[in-house]
């Protein structure tokens, strides 16, 4: 055995001793991915898996280093950028991956990816042709 | 600032090329030739063709603490880098059947799978999959 799969070997034993935990982040991290365009909050991801709000808050963050209000975001983010790729209206981009005000969707937007959706739409369609 | 290549040490850019493009599935970006044979050469993912280049650099070639470092991840099975595979599965399959040998096959920790493969060129890599 290698020197690296000893210490994954040792500190998979330190970190992921409980499988219990791993299974209820991984299932909520699911859940978002096939449920990011609908009204998620913690109360609801937290009934899913019958644990407390602030438990789950601790253990995703833990596990995939991001709250899960920032996991959805990012989700949500990444897919409105495919629907503009594909010629959809800012608009209804906005609502069909689940933001529910075009200001702040249009406000995240611009902070992650750094252009407006209607400019990163532009931008990408001058690439392409 | 922003990120737009990060570069990976091989021993022979010709064969780096094959492997990462026709096994790995990569698309050549940049070819220029430079001094000596050598060239600056980068790769890019088929999926996200506008996002960071891979520089394949025959760093070990010319300065000897590189082939040094190189050496010792390899013996001791550490990853040069990672990349981001939707199915670590499907991959070690698709792989395997091309021929790439595996140290590591398949496996979880955590809320991650992971697979390490020999990359031909002086590399292990790491396939990771988020659970």
């Amino acid at each position: 055995m290698t020197f690296y799969e000893k210490e994954l070997n040792r500190i998979n034993g330190i970190i992921y001793s409980n499988q219990e935990q791993v299974q209820t982040v991984i299932g909520v991290r699911n859940y978002i991915d096939n449920n990011y365009d609908t009204d998620l909050n913690l109360d609801l991801l937290s009934h899913l898996r019958f644990v407390s709000k602030f438990h789950l808050l601790r253990l995703f963050k833990k596990h995939y280093g991001l709250t899960p209000r920032q996991y959805l975001i990012n989700k949500r983010i990444e897919k409105s950028k495919e629907q503009l790729s594909i010629g959809m209206s800012v608009t209804e981009t906005c609502f069909a991956v689940g933001f529910e005000s075009l200001g702040s969707f249009s406000t995240l937007f611009k902070s992650k990816t750094g252009k407006s959706p209607s400019e990163f739409q532009k931008s990408n369609f001058q690439e392409a042709y | 600032m922003k990120v737009t290549l990060i570069s990976i040490p091989v021993r022979d850019q010709e064969k780096a090329l094959k492997f990462y493009t026709e096994k790995l599935g990569f698309i050549k970006k940049k070819d220029k030739p430079l001094e000596g044979g050598n060239r600056w050469l980068t790769i890019v993912s088929k999926e996200a063709q506008d996002g960071p280049e891979l520089l394949l650099e025959p760093a070990p070639n010319h300065f000897e603490p590189s082939k040094v470092f190189q050496d010792a991840l390899m013996e001791a099975g550490i990853p040069y880098t990672q990349f981001d595979v939707n199915n670590v599965d499907q991959e070690y399959e698709r792989l395997t059947q091309l021929g790439v040998e595996f140290s590591i096959k398949p496996s979880t920790m955590g809320t991650t799978k992971y697979a390490v493969f020999n990359d031909t060129c002086g590399n292990n890599i790491e396939l990771v999959e988020e659970l």
